[in-house]
């Protein structure tokens, strides 16, 4: 006998779970969001709160990134948490004339999918971020770009979900999963709930649930670090990042920028994000170190050497607090929003550095799945027999 | 990368003691400090030390500390000044800010003697200018020659709070009163008889309920304090520009967190702290700790505790016979359980001891 029955059985209380939860409930259903810890408590409360589109490439990528972003204003008026949605643009920018070659040709093609992005100049670059240094060749402007507070929206949306019924079944771990006549028994170290459809919204831990119904995830943890300044004077007014981020972030071009030993082997590439709080946060790194998320001092010092080198002032500036997080990735860097060979059974994780941007649409997909309704669009890149059928070749 | 046998961050004396010990006996020190000057809180303590049957009875701290940087020099260990440990990270590499720099530092040996903190109390006023710990107050008179008020109040009587109460004095404050939540005083006889003797009032069964002002504390609201609450109708308004806190200290103890060493709750030892075995090393392996971040006591054990330290790391490194370092400890530890006797000692020598045999594995 189950300790809840519900429609929809959520695991994993990140803010892709929270979204997913939300969405469910919000369409009437009945959801438990469970996790074995508290809500954020893994990869969404160590991460930076960038909502971008700038950072995807052209075609499906960049088109179902812009329209999870359309989501937020909607979601900042609809939770009653504060999220901190700011939509100031971001910019990108480049350190030689290669990378403006590179970036000219990729703002042509994003723009022709109706992303807001343009190129700037030296001296547009430093009009609108005077403390930038003054040997970059340019930028690349995306005006809907945004940020918010990523534990406020996992928050936000995880509470609203509850006022809507949803129930909020946290610190006890899933440990099977049943399968049985019209859905599914989980059990966990604190009562079982029987649940029509389940969802694995575990990130970097998808793996482990998938293995419960005998499916294989790939997902991988891959780590970021990130460095928290004190409060300050205005560095800089967006978020401000290297476009050879797109290439640290892909790992695919032949390109290779003129940085340091140290920055190239932890995958450093800076992304500045200036916070409600007059503060600012720097990143980024990107490393295979399994799920470790303890800072490391060399991983930390590449991070503030290649600030400097785009914001010279950062020189100046303290860092008070550094944090690691383990981000979900996958062999093709698209997550996974899809049913499975399991009737029932829905993944909604592998969103790399994505998640909280991503979320709000992964929600409302999983929600229209289990409802039967039609999606607001085609998917299919994402469905987790990509990988299967990959396997099968 | 620069590379260092031992490393022991914090060149108080548990650090210094520590220092000493295991450069005597053959091991390559280095010390960093984030201060312009070694010997942590010694150099505050102009009060004769007293109270302990083993030595340093009636000598002042400010000696005690004299000697302890005579001997850190004669026996050639190396210190960083003005240097700040901000990190500690895998591979015992300690990260060490210095001249504008970030230093990594890899060790065989970290010995960590960060010391405490003082507590905090929070009340209605609590964050406003003149609102301080009591061991800032005494930094300030003792070490930088400010007086940071003219009427004090010092919220708890223990052994800290009557202290610098009487040093205030010695300073040329008033102190308007000590407030005392307990009904009846913490600190030993002779130092409470030395403020009583000098007219200042004690508030016991009483606390602070609101510090008073704009822009500066110009006031101090205290209460009778019963069963946990301020009693209705007993509060009493004082004009002070000063209210120092004096509610006990906790091991300063982010840097062990950091390198991964199993801590636990002892209260008897001021909360959080690492813990450690009969060597003084922590679950890390070479990792130790000495002082007050191995429980919050008074500078006598804390010295013992890096003797104890550095003879174990001397040991270690295979600097010292078994056997004379076995002798050596055993002294010392013996010195130690003497320290800790009588009525303060007992609660911290069991606690020790609970520790120790618990071990940290």
């Amino acid at each position: 006998m189950a300790d809840w029955t519900v429609d929809v059985a959520v695991i994993g209380a990140g803010v892709i779970g929270a979204a997913t939860t939300y969405f469910n409930a919000k369409a009437g259903a009945s959801v438990a969001l469970i996790d074995s810890g508290d809500l954020a408590e893994g990869t969404s409360s160590k991460s930076d709160g960038n909502i971008l589109v700038c950072d995807k490439l052209p075609g499906f990528d960049c088109l179902f990134a812009k329209a999870s972003q359309d989501m937020f204003e909607q979601l900042s008026h609809e939770l009653e948490y504060p999220i901190e949605w700011r939509q100031k643009g971001s910019l990108f920018l480049m350190e030689t004339d290669e990378e403006m070659e590179i970036a000219k040709k990729f703002c042509d093609e994003m723009v022709a999918c109706g992303i807001p992005m343009r190129m700037m100049d030296h001296k547009e670059i430093k009009e609108d971020e005077p403390l930038l240094a003054d040997d970059l060749p340019g930028g690349l402007e995306t005006a809907c770009d945004g940020s918010l507070y990523p534990m406020g929206l996992c928050f936000g949306l995880a509470f609203q979900a509850r006022k809507l019924g949803a129930q909020l079944l946290l610190h006890r771990t899933v440990t099977s999963i049943d399968k049985q006549d019209g859905g599914f028994v989980v059990h966990t170290t604190n009562g079982d709930i029987a649940a029509k459809n389940v969802v694995d919204c575990a990130g970097v831990w998808a793996p482990v649930i998938g293995r419960m119904v005998g499916l294989d995830i790939p997902i991988q943890a891959r780590q970021g670090q990130i460095l928290v300044s004190e409060q300050t004077f205005q560095v800089g007014r967006r978020k401000v990042h290297e476009f050879g981020y797109l290439m640290a972030k892909f790992q695919t071009d032949g390109y290779k920028r003129p940085v340091s030993e140290a920055i190239e082997r932890n995958g450093v590439a800076f992304v500045f994000e200036p916070t409600a709080s007059n503060n600012f946060l720097i990143g980024s790194s990107r490393r295979f170190a399994g799920e470790d998320i303890s800072s490391d001092i060399e991983v930390m010092q590449a991070i503030a050497e290649r600030a400097i080198r785009f914001f010279p002032i950062i020189a100046d500036i303290k860092v008070i607090r550094a944090y690691t997080g383990v981000r979900p990735f996958t062999p093709d860097h698209m997550p996974i929003v899809s049913a499975t060979p399991v009737p029932g059974f829905y993944i909604a994780a592998g969103h790399e550095g994505d998640g909280i941007g991503l979320s709000p649409i992964t929600g409302k997909m999983i929600a229209d799945m289990i409802a039967g309704n039609e999606l607001m669009m085609d998917i299919s890149p994402l469905r987790y027999s990509r990988f299967t059928e990959k396997a099968a070749q | 990368m620069t590379q260092r046998e031992v490393v022991v961050i914090g060149g108080g004396p548990a650090g210094l003691a520590a220092s000493i010990e295991a450069a005597r006996l053959g091991a390559k020190v280095l010390v960093v400090d984030e201060n312009k000057r070694p010997g942590g809180q010694l150099f505050k303590q102009i009060h004769k030390f007293f109270g302990s049957r083993a030595h340093n009875a009636g000598i002042r701290g400010i000696d005690i500390g004299r000697q302890l940087l005579k001997d850190t020099e004669e026996c050639g260990v190396e210190v960083w000044l003005n240097s700040a440990a901000i990190g500690v990270f895998s591979d015992n590499r300690v990260a060490v800010l210095r001249d504008g720099r970030t230093e990594i530092v890899q060790a065989q040996k970290i010995l960590m003697c960060t010391g405490g903190s003082e507590n905090a109390l929070r009340f209605p006023g609590w964050t406003l200018p003149g609102v301080m710990g009591a061991g800032a107050a005494q930094t300030m008179i003792n070490v930088n020659r400010v007086l940071p008020g003219k009427r004090v109040l010092m919220v708890g009587s223990g052994n800290v709070g009557v202290i610098v109460a009487y040093q205030l004095l010695q300073a040329g404050a008033d102190v308007v009163g000590i407030v005392e939540g307990m009904p009846r005083i913490g600190a030993y006889g002779v130092h409470a008889a030395k403020v009583r003797r000098a007219g200042v009032p004690f508030f016991l069964g009483h606390t602070i309920v609101q510090a008073i002002g704009d822009d500066h504390v110009r006031q101090a609201i205290i209460g009778e304090f019963k069963d946990g609450q301020v009693v209705p109708n007993t509060e009493k308004i004082v004009d002070v520009d000063v209210i120092c806190v004096a509610v006990g200290l906790r091991p300063l103890t982010e840097l062990a967190w950091m390198a991964g060493v199993k801590h636990d709750f002892i209260p008897e030892m001021g909360g959080w702290m690492p813990l450690h075995n009969e060597n003084m090393e922590t679950s890390m392996p070479g990792v130790y700790v000495a002082g007050d971040i191995a429980g919050v006591e008074e500078a006598n054990t804390a010295m013992d505790e890096g003797r104890l330290a550095g003879v174990a790391i001397a040991q270690s490194l295979g600097r010292i016979g078994n056997d004379e370092a076995e002798a050596k400890k055993q002294e010392i530890r013996d010195r130690l359980a003497a320290l800790r006797m009588g009525p303060f000692g007992e609660r911290r020598q069991a606690a020790k001891q609970r520790i120790v045999e618990r071990g940290v594995n």
